[in-house]
């Protein structure tokens, strides 16, 4: 596949037989069926009971996370299975599951942007969706996982009258920059890409408050060529300011780890690692989320099997890069000779939580290798199934890497078990529900693919026509 | 204003068996007045219109009374005299240390309470006090906390209901005068062992005024098996005392003596002076051989331990008796073949017993048969130790021409009839009674027509008399007691009595017809006849310094009677009837002892010695008894034994003997209000042989939860405790190889290490702080002023937890309760991680109290987000509670894991219950939910130096500034000082070849080491092994 080149589309096409399943997008659209199809999921009157279903299920879960939250503000974190020597535990895990999520999202819109890869235009705007309520999600988690949550701003160097500042030997303070500045970039960059589709929409509403919503959000756009300019100018520089978010935010946030001393933290391999685990599954969770998306809105001629097949790629890549990573921390506690560093990896094989590490191992090494085969990449009943699979796998990663080595590391007499109770699971399901609840809104009041760079692609393969 | 309670409440009580109607209640002065008792002062102003001025006297006074702070004005009124200061030089703000003594059975402890502006906080060793030393134990350092018990009884009730002293009087004095008439017929007294010497005069008092009244005694965790055997041995009912300085060879069979009895303080000093290895290698080591049923913290000091069944653990001492030449012919019951496995100890231990002559000291447990200690007194006559090793002393507790009688004697006088007003003087026998006494049924008003209790608590006993009187604290009574030695001590209040509580110099009074009679009055009258012309003076010095020098009990000369070894009793009683095939063994509670310590949480959550269990007792089992049965640790069994069973955890503990279990009793005694913790196996004790018998043993199925607070007790091969023997230190005196590293990351600095440790001389840094030569990207920290360093001794320690609980005491450590525990949120600072090392069978045990390092590279510094953890130019890390926001990340940063976390508001019962409050140390924070915490080398302790020392403008002398840790400490394991200082006595210690930094190698540069343990085997039995 020849993502790297940045070659218009049509001659990717010419790459495969026209028999075949992969089919473009484009192919089957002209300009205004574009913006018609995309926009009506919007403006249409009423609204599917699938949504509503949906979404309720999304928003009571919801509730779910406010009474949790509720809860752990009145009692404490003790509510959780925190202890000596596990003092983190699912919430450090929940929120680097999420940031590694919404990866895909930055990536999808920010780097195949840069590299010309058009068959991004699809996917990108649900994508950096999900980014956005990803790290919403993952956002929460630091904060109310410490013990006292209203002092938050502390981590800020903001200026106290009291003379105070952030410890900036502290990873945790870089993450607090990371994250806040990667939220930042990605919400504007998701907001200035959805200008044009406002206008668009706001065109065509027919109710006065949904013109008023979207003539308000669409900033005065006309649509005019010197709004196009800038337009296109700010997009590619807030592309290339959201690049190196990709990379830096979770090696910041593997730092975390890797600069404590703790055997099964101190690793130098965790920064490329952990960015690898992140475009893996943040991957995975887009095409958790497309594969549903196309058949509910009969979206295949957007949504077609070749970005399946692309995303399934993307897929297989980074998770050989993962694998390699788990090999690299087998080998380096092999080679250290360090006895710490040796009990931490027999422990993890064959510890109290052998059972998580070789799930961890079936999910994100074992199970992926079957993206080697076209016909499982083009079958998106397997490819959501190998998707969920490595979602779940990429949680375990983090679950093994945060718990295995926290609870017994160098003293034994500190040795102790972590059990998650009913409250981290209850907050844990809760942000899923915010997540689910927040994209079925999405769906309903936003075009989730972009219809001005679909018309736009359609433009160019009638140009080349 | 409206009279109270016109409603007729259940007045009849099962002794009035006459009905009034409601009429004539309500007409009825005397119940009147009695309902108008039922309430507070002032209660009824609340039932009337509050008029507005009513409301602004009672705010006022309220506001008034909420700026005292309880205890501003508990000053007792006698006078008391201060330790250090006197009173008009009080400083608020400033502490004071006044002496005084715990009482205990066996013998009192002598001690320094440390008082804040009326309020004692927390309990200090006296040094001049024999028993005491300086040091305390759990049960000193815990008792503080029993004063501010929330559960403690606070009112006179009668069945149940809220009376007062002045019922109780009109009630009791006409009966009184009956008894006296009757020269005291039916009167009887149940007491604990009495050490008062005033309240033995009273007690004689009482009992020659009323010749028919009957004394009994009854003391759930003593033993008088040693003194019968000195009667049988010498004809006299003598107690032994051991003396351990000039003991070179200690064979203990059964005998607990570092952990247990009353003299376990000294013997600790005594035992831990002969266990030191100077710096050059020299050594003047003890050997203790230690067989044994239970693990105990004995054992794990021992340098030969075995661990067998109570018949194997005689058979050993017979056998090692016949090689020394002593008659056994009389011990029936013995199986030599069964030992037979141990002859090469039995060999060494007789040979080393033989050659230290009367260097030699052999010591039978409190609680082994009477023949046994018959026969350990004779070994001890044969090796000549008798009046060098061991002495003998006249028993503390006996009044001079009068008996006391037993429980037994008591329940079969009950039974006769002959009882009609029982006067439990402390104690809860219906919780500790040995089961087939049946004693709380025997306390029926049927039975025992008037039975009083007096006590702490309204417990199950208060709760099957017909009065209840509250007792007072030792805190806040005037008393006198004697230590094991017979060293008298003043006890003087440092607080008035919390609630309506009496002395029970002032019950005795009540009894003598002198109710008015204060126990000042008692206490001093006493002292002013002995003391006679000089009285004021030897009070006043008595007071001062805790201790009345010119009295101790002398040792007395004694003659074994050879003809005492024919008629030995046999070892195990007569009436003693096989119930099944697993021996009971019954011990004394590690933390709770007998069950009066039930109500405080410090020794609740204390982690017992080898389990590390808290809230709760279990059944040890061996691990291969416990493969047996098909159960595990956490499984609970059901123990038979006749009619009776008992459904009871499980714990196994490796280096149990097969087919024994081992019970702890003083669990699960039950008090109104208090959710029982633990399993009470009293009811399965028996009279007539309480500390052993035979069960049955069978799984339920059932599992619980047993809050640890260590899961592992094995060392992995990782060297952070490290352990060798007095030959490989003599072989390399410089540079003993299991004190040194193992070096587990293989970095290229190990040679370079070695290279430093021949050279290590006064003023090298790497000695003091292990690692500080090691290349590091940090630069090292600002050094100004003393550098405060900490040594702990392995060798010495004994794993006893009395650092544990003071450093509770001292720094305001909350506890968190059995769930928390078993959650893995303890927070004690100072923690004693035990090690197994060898096999499962028959491991040895090694005790480290870990708290934090205060490492100058300090991982958990660099990690804190907001800089609430930092360096101080004196080497502390400290804690900014006030900064921290509770990320946690200083924790799982830190190697050693000494860090504690609020994860929940603990101090949530002290918001709840002000008395909680009273406790708490001013000079420590009380740290809130969400916050991390952990020790500070006690830094309100440097400071308070810090600040004296700048006053009087002047360095800090080295032993100025001392630990709650290392004042506690018994076996002087702790030192701590300036390491700054290379003559500082912490300075010297670090330059001890045996001193090592645990994991250095992580170049954390620790301030707190190890100097590692030494053994002192038996060269004989160590190349057998070795061979084997």
């Amino acid at each position: 596949m020849s993502e790297s080149t940045p070659s218009p589309v049509p001659h990717e096409l010419q790459g495969h037989p026209p028999s075949h399943t992969i089919a473009h997008a484009q192919t089957q659209h002209e300009i205004r069926s574009v913006t018609d199809k995309i926009s009506s999921i919007v403006l249409k009157k009423g609204t599917h009971l699938g949504w509503f279903i949906g979404f309720g299920i999304g928003f009571a879960l919801t509730l779910v996370l406010m009474l949790s939250v509720t809860w752990l503000l009145i009692k404490g974190i003790g509510i959780w299975g925190v202890n000596i020597p596990v003092a983190w535990g699912f919430a450090i895990v929940n929120f680097v599951w999420w940031i590694g999520i919404g990866h895909a999202g930055t990536l999808i819109s920010a780097v195949l942007l840069l590299f010309r890869q058009e068959w991004r235009t699809s996917i990108n705007r649900f994508a950096e969706a999900m980014t956005l309520f990803a790290v919403a999600c993952a956002g929460i988690f630091p904060l109310i996982h410490l013990g006292r949550p209203q002092y938050f701003y502390w981590l800020f160097p903001y200026p106290s009258t009291m003379g105070v500042w952030p410890q900036f030997r502290s990873p945790l303070v870089w993450d607090c920059f990371a994250v806040s500045t990667y939220a930042t970039v990605s919400l504007l960059f998701w907001y200035i890409g959805l200008i044009p589709d406002l206008a668009t929409l706001r065109d065509r509403a027919h109710n006065w408050y949904a013109r008023v919503i979207y003539g308000f959000l669409a900033m005065g756009w006309r649509g005019s060529s010197r709004h196009w300019k800038r337009y296109t100018d700010a997009y590619l520089l807030l592309a290339g300011l959201a690049t190196p978010l990709v990379v830096s935010v979770h090696t910041i946030v593997s730092f975390d780890f890797a600069v404590a001393q703790v055997p099964g933290w101190h690793a130098t391999i965790f920064p490329p690692y952990f960015v690898a685990g992140a475009i893996y599954s943040g991957f995975a969770m887009v095409l958790t989320i497309a594969i549903p998306l196309r058949y509910a809105y009969g979206l295949k001629s957007f949504l077609t099997d070749w970005h399946f097949d692309n995303m399934a790629k993307v897929m297989l890549a980074s998770g050989l890069v993962v694998a390699y990573g788990y090999l690299v921390e087998h080998f380096i506690a092999f080679y250290s000779a360090h006895t710490y560093e040796e009990y931490m990896m027999t422990n993890r094989m064959f510890g109290p939580y052998a059972f998580f590490y070789w799930m961890l191992i079936l999910c994100n090494v074992t199970i992926p290798q079957l993206l080697w085969f076209k016909k499982i990449r083009l079958n998106p009943y397997t490819l959501f199934i190998i998707s969920i699979i490595i979602n779940i796998g990429m949680w375990l990663e983090r679950f093994v890497i945060v718990v295995t080595s926290l609870h017994r590391d160098f003293l034994p007499s500190s040795w102790d078990m972590y059990i998650p109770t009913f409250w981290d699971w209850s907050t844990y399901i809760g942000t899923i529900g915010l997540f689910v609840a927040l994209l079925f809104v999405f769906i309903r009041v936003l075009p989730m693919i972009s219809i001005f760079e679909m018309r736009e692609l359609v433009h160019h393969e009638g140009g080349e026509e | 204003m409206k009279p109270l309670g016109t409603q007729p409440p259940e007045m009849t009580t099962a002794r009035q068996s006459t009905w009034r109607t409601l009429e004539e209640y309500a007409g009825d002065p005397e119940f009147l007045s009695r309902v108008q008792r039922e309430y507070a002062v002032g209660a009824e102003w609340w039932l009337d219109e509050p008029s507005r001025r009513q409301f602004l006297k009672t705010m006022g006074a309220s506001f008034a009374l909420a700026g005292l702070t309880g205890c501003g004005i508990r000053q007792p009124e006698e006078k008391i005299v201060p330790y250090v200061e006197t009173p008009e030089n009080m400083v608020p703000g400033v502490s004071q240390f006044y002496a005084t003594a715990m009482p205990h059975p066996g013998g009192a402890i002598g001690l320094l309470v440390q008082s804040h502006e009326g309020r004692p906080t927390k309990v200090e060793g006296n040094p001049d006090h024999p028993a005491s030393l300086g040091a305390t134990d759990v049960f000193a350092q815990a008792s503080v906390l029993d004063l501010y018990d929330p559960h403690r009884s606070r009112v006179v009730q009668r069945n149940h209901r809220i009376s007062d002293w002045p019922e109780f009087l009109a009630e009791m004095t006409p009966r009184l005068e009956i008894h006296r008439q009757q020269q005291g017929a039916g009167l009887s007294l149940l007491t604990g062992e009495i050490l008062s010497p005033t309240l033995q005069s009273q007690l004689k008092q009482l009992l020659t005024t009323l010749p028919q009244a009957r004394w009994y005694q009854f003391e759930p965790a003593a033993s008088a098996n040693a003194s019968e055997a000195a009667a049988l041995a010498f004809g006299d009912p003598l107690y032994p005392l051991y003396h351990l300085a000039d003991a070179d060879i200690l064979f203990s069979i059964g005998n607990d003596f570092l952990s247990d009895g009353a003299s376990h303080v000294r013997l600790e000093r005594e035992y831990a002076g002969r266990r030191k290895v100077e710096a050059d290698g020299q050594a003047n080591l003890n050997r203790l051989y230690v067989a044994e049923t239970t693990p105990t913290l004995t054992g794990s000091k021992a340098d030969h331990w075995l661990r067998l069944p109570p018949a194997e653990v005689a058979a050993i001492l017979v056998a090692v008796a016949q090689k020394l030449g002593v008659d056994t012919s009389g011990i029936s019951g013995t199986n030599p073949e069964s030992v037979s496995a141990q002859s090469a100890w039995i060999d060494a231990v007789a040979a080393d017993l033989k050659a230290a002559g009367s260097r030699a000291l052999v010591m039978v447990g409190p609680h082994q048969p009477t023949a046994l200690h018959v026969l350990g007194y004779a070994i001890n006559q044969s090796l000549g130790s008798i009046g060098k090793t061991i002495s003998f002393h006249s028993p503390l507790g006996n009044i001079e021409g009068i008996e006391a009688g037993t429980i037994t004697e008591l329940v079969a006088e009950i039974d006769a009839g002959k009882v009609e007003t029982l006067v439990i003087l402390g104690g809860d026998p219906v919780f500790s009674a040995p089961a087939d006494l049946d004693f709380a049924n025997h306390l029926s008003p049927e039975k025992v027509p008037v039975a009083i209790h007096y006590g702490l608590h309204h417990d199950s006993t208060a709760a099957r008399c017909e009065w209840h009187l509250p007792a007072t604290h030792y805190l806040e009574e005037w008393s006198d007691t004697q230590s094991d030695d017979g060293t008298q001590s003043i006890i003087q209040p440092l607080i008035r009595p919390m609630y309506q509580g009496r002395s029970t110099h002032e019950i005795l009074n009540i009894l003598l017809g002198e109710a008015t009679k204060t126990g000042y009055d008692s206490v001093r009258g006493y002292w002013q006849q002995k003391f006679g012309a000089d009285d004021y003076v030897k009070w006043h010095s008595a007071l001062h310094e805790g201790v009345l020098s010119t009295n101790k009990s002398p040792p007395r000369n004694v003659a074994f009677r050879e003809a005492s070894l024919k008629q030995l009793p046999p070892l195990s009683a007569a009436s003693e009837k096989e119930e099944g095939d697993y021996t009971l063994i019954f011990r004394v509670d590690p933390c709770l002892y007998d069950g009066r310590f039930s109500t405080n949480g410090w020794l609740q959550e204390l982690p017992q010695p080898f389990s590390k269990l808290t809230w709760g007792n279990a059944a040890w089992l061996s691990p291969a008894t416990a493969a047996e049965l098909g159960i595990s640790t956490r499984d609970v069994v059901e123990i038979t034994r006749g009619k009776t069973s008992v459904e009871i955890p499980v714990w196994v503990q490796p280096g149990m003997p097969d087919k024994v279990v081992t019970l702890s009793f003083g669990h699960g005694r039950q008090i109104p209000d208090v959710t029982p913790v633990g399993v009470n196996v009293n009811v399965l004790r028996q009279s007539t042989h309480p500390w052993q018998t035979t069960a049955r043993v069978k799984p339920t199925g059932k599992r619980v939860v047993l809050p640890a607070t260590q899961h592992h007790h094995n060392l992995h091969g990782r060297d952070l405790l490290r352990h060798g023997t007095i030959q490989e230190v003599r072989d390399n005196p410089h540079a003993p190889a299991f004190a040194q590293s193992h070096h587990h990351g293989g970095e290229s600095h190990v040679d370079h290490d070695h290279d430093h440790d021949h050279d290590a001389g006064p003023g090298d840094k790497n000695s003091r702080v292990p690692g500080s030569d090691q290349p590091t990207f940090y630069p090292d920290m600002k050094e100004v002023g003393p550098q405060w360093g900490l040594t702990i001794n392995l060798s010495a320690c004994t794993g006893c937890n009395a650092c544990v609980v003071a450093c509770q005491s001292e720094n305001n450590i909350p506890v968190v309760g059995p769930d928390q525990v078993s959650r893995g949120r303890e927070m004690h600072w100072l923690r004693i991680d035990s090690y197994f090392v060898g096999d499962d069978q028959a491991p040895d045990v090694y005790h480290q109290p870990v708290m934090c390092m205060h490492c100058e590279h300090a991982p958990c510094e660099p990690v804190c987000p907001v800089g609430a953890t930092t360096h101080s130019d004196q080497g502390l890390n400290e804690m900014t509670y006030n900064r921290c926001i509770g990320t946690r990340y200083c924790s799982n940063n830190c190697p050693y894991k000494v860090r504690r976390f609020n994860f929940l508001d603990y101090h949530t019962e002290e918001k709840l219950l002000p008395v909680l409050q009273l406790h708490e140390n001013p000079n420590v924070s009380v740290r809130s939910r969400g916050v991390m915490e952990k020790c500070t080398y006690c830094v309100q302790r440097i400071n308070s130096v810090r600040i004296r020392s700048k006053m009087e403008d002047r360095e800090i002398r080295d032993g100025e500034v001392v630990t709650a840790c290392q004042s506690a400490c018994a076996a002087q394991a702790i030192s701590f000082g300036n390491i700054a200082d290379p003559n500082s006595a912490v300075s010297r210690d670090k330059e001890h070849p045996l001193n090592y930094g645990m994991l250095a190698e992580l170049n954390t540069r620790p301030r707190t080491t190890y100097h590692a343990a030494v053994k002192n085997p038996n060269p004989a039995l160590v190349s057998k092994k070795e061979h084997a």
